[in-house]
């Protein structure tokens, strides 16, 4: 049954080239765990994405509970993580999954610097890899703020102090981020809450899907 | 592709009529081991992947996230602390010749040229060499970055007062502020000797630097006593106004801030709690 | 006619139109939203009023903290805040001084660290201030405590909003 819906759509839209150029490459010997046990640093990559695809799931799935605004954000998130099913495991993902992601990034950016994989020809996809680094970051950053809890609240405003003091620019960048020229406040928060749900997954989506298809045209690069 | 005279198409449409076979490439000719991605690869990749969304799974279980009481601008002792990822720049504030005057420096300067280091690493480091031994300057540059990040973040953790941490951050529940008699002469001579600093504007305390004063186990001249004298961590001295009005005060204490009754603040009390329900 | 006799062959011509109704269409879309997003940049602050704080025989040579409150405007919420001042008297002068740390805007507490009397001390990063607010050097911070405008009228001591005493 499921093969001959395939084959339907396939003869209408001629979706295998689609997939199969995907799928089909091949996986050299030095990058195979199966075969060199050391080859496990070449997974980090993989479970880089595979954390951001948690953080993706799980984000949206708290969007569906929290409110991004001083006086409910706090309840909504308490209400999400102590009355909802499964709330503390969802939100927990989403938490511990950040820190995992971005342990797992700093290890796979450690290999692709030690094997020297960053060389030509592959300057750029160093370039996208490292935008991708501070994307992530960034994320963290903006996302520590949503529970607006205390720690959440004093972190950012030790972080956009920071900000200030970059010269010429710091007080702009400080009131751009805050969105209120002295406090950190409703505006704060909305700011921060578009930032890290739209703007920077839009630019990671972006810089993944570059990241991927230079990987695909150029290999994997080989063995030291 | 194949393209040109000849080819037959899906009705009007630009589909190839002829179909491409729906088989695996074969990579029996690379060298060494190599595999298909598709679906040799992927399988023992998705087998890790199942691994390690177990293991990742029973973590979330068994720690659950922390939320400290809701953000509160006022609170002026908070001592804050970013999450553990950005604690080394953090730390890196904490240096002499990081702040101070040479505040540039730790805000701007040395993270600045470390990360713009690192996008830029193809370009300081262009040689074809790709052996760590054999461009020691890169390597090197990068395992003191990775040594330096790793250190900072552990003296951040280790200088980090953990327990105050704990205790600052702690969710004053609603249910156990009561309302006090703010307008009871007990109540401006708590405030004036700014016992209200560390105690709270209802005598609820604030977390780290001062317990609560409900419900002491002492009578009303030991709370004299010990405002004059302090007690544990609280210095003396902090009280230094007539006998009178210190017996005034530790009165209004001992009663809970609540001198004369408290009927009306009961009835509101009740009715929030309706609501919350 | 070839096209190589013209200094814009055709083929340019229609990237650059396309460039530019392109750049015109990113343009039109954007230009809004930017605005939107920076307008708290652009905007001026509003001046705050004087606000009564304490009396003044209640103050003393010793920095005292003083809670103040004040009206303020976030967005779509107005709140009453309240901020706490050291204030303390220097001669006949009255000085206030704001608790926030000029290094990342913790709070300082008059002698909070017992090896560091008559100073002020922040416990984020050891940052220090003398009596009248004057950073201690080699310590994070790199200006002193701001201080509040403040007017003496009737025995009240009224304040303003903290300015960088430079």
């Amino acid at each position: 049954m499921l093969q001959r819906i395939y084959d339907w759509v396939d003869e209408r839209m001629d979706i295998t080239p689609l997939w199969r150029d995907i799928a089909d490459h091949e996986v050299p010997e030095h990058v195979n765990p199966a075969h060199h046990f050391s080859a496990f640093v070449y997974c980090f990559g993989g479970l880089t994405f595979f954390t951001v695809v948690i953080q993706f799931l799980s984000g949206m799935f708290l969007t569906m509970y929290y409110v991004p605004d001083i006086i409910n954000a706090y309840e909504s998130v308490m209400y999400l993580q102590s009355e909802v099913a499964f709330g503390m495991i969802v939100r927990g993902m989403h938490h511990w999954g950040a820190s995992v992601v971005i342990v797992m990034m700093f290890l796979h950016t450690l290999r692709v610097f030690f094997t020297g994989a960053y060389k030509k020809p592959r300057e750029l996809n160093w370039v996208v890899g490292v935008l991708i680094f501070f994307v992530i970051l960034g994320l963290g950053f903006t996302g520590y703020l949503l529970p607006w809890d205390m720690k959440a609240y004093f972190a950012t405003v030790v972080a956009l102090e920071i900000a200030e003091s970059v010269p010429v620019v710091g007080e702009m960048i400080r009131v751009l981020l805050a969105g209120h020229e002295e406090l950190l406040g409703a505006q704060t928060l909305t700011r921060f809450f578009a930032i890290h749900v739209f703007f920077l997954p839009g630019a990671l989506l972006g810089l993944l899907a570059a990241h991927f298809i230079m990987i695909r045209r150029q290999g994997i690069s080989g063995p030291l | 592709m194949h393209r040109g005279k000849g080819m037959k198409f899906v009705g009007d449409s630009r589909i190839p009529a002829e179909k491409k076979p729906n088989i695996p490439k074969d990579y029996s000719e690379y060298p060494g081991k190599t595999e298909a991605f598709w679906p040799n690869y992927l399988l023992k990749e998705w087998m890790i992947g199942a691994v390690f969304l177990i293991g990742f799974l029973c973590f979330t279980a068994v720690n659950p996230v922390s939320l400290e009481g809701i953000a509160d601008p006022t609170d002026s002792g908070y001592i804050p602390l970013p999450d553990w990822y950005f604690l080394f720049l953090y730390q890196l504030l904490k240096y002499e010749y990081a702040s101070g005057t040479f505040e540039l420096f730790g805000n701007v300067i040395i993270p600045g040229l470390a990360f713009g280091a690192l996008l830029l690493a193809p370009w300081l480091d262009p040689g074809p060499e790709r052996r760590p031994s054999k461009r020691p300057v890169g390597t090197g540059l990068m395992l003191l970055a990775t040594i330096s990040v790793i250190y900072l973040t552990w003296e951040a953790v280790d200088q980090h007062d953990w327990e105050a941490a704990e205790e600052q951050g702690e969710i004053l529940d609603e249910d156990d502020i009561q309302e006090v008699d703010m307008d009871h002469a007990g109540y401006e001579i708590y405030e004036e000797q700014g016992c209200i600093e560390c105690h709270g504007e209802q005598l609820e305390g604030s977390g780290a630097a001062g317990p609560n004063l409900y419900d002491l186990p002492y009578g009303a001249e030991d709370i004299a006593n010990i405002s004059v004298e302090g007690i544990g961590e609280m210095p003396a001295g902090m009280f230094d106004g007539s006998d009178e009005e210190l017996e005034i005060m530790s009165e209004y204490i001992e009663a809970e801030g609540q001198p004369n009754g408290d009927d009306d603040e009961d009835e509101d009390e009740d009715d929030e709690d309706e609501e919350d329900e | 006619m070839s096209e190589k006799e013209h200094n814009v062959s055709r083929r340019q011509f229609l990237t650059y139109t396309l460039t530019g109704v392109g750049g015109f269409m990113a343009a039109g879309m954007l230009m809004p939203m930017v605005r939107m997003a920076v307008d708290p940049v652009l905007e001026v602050g509003a001046e705050g009023d004087m606000v009564a704080v304490a009396d003044l025989d209640e103050l003393t040579e010793e920095p005292q903290s003083f809670p103040l409150n004040f009206e303020q405007d976030d967005g779509w919420y107005e709140a009453e805040i309240e901020e706490t001042a050291w204030i303390y008297l220097d001669g006949d002068d009255v000085v206030a001084l704001s608790p926030e740390c000029t290094h990342l805007g913790c709070t300082v507490n008059w002698e909070a660290n017992e090896d560091e009397p008559e100073r002020f001390f922040c416990p984020c990063h050891f940052g220090l201030f003398e009596r009248d607010g004057t950073n201690v050097p080699n310590t994070p911070p790199t200006e002193p405590l701001h201080r509040y405008e403040h007017e003496v009228r009737d025995g009240t001591v009224y304040l303003g909003r903290p300015q960088p005493q430079v």
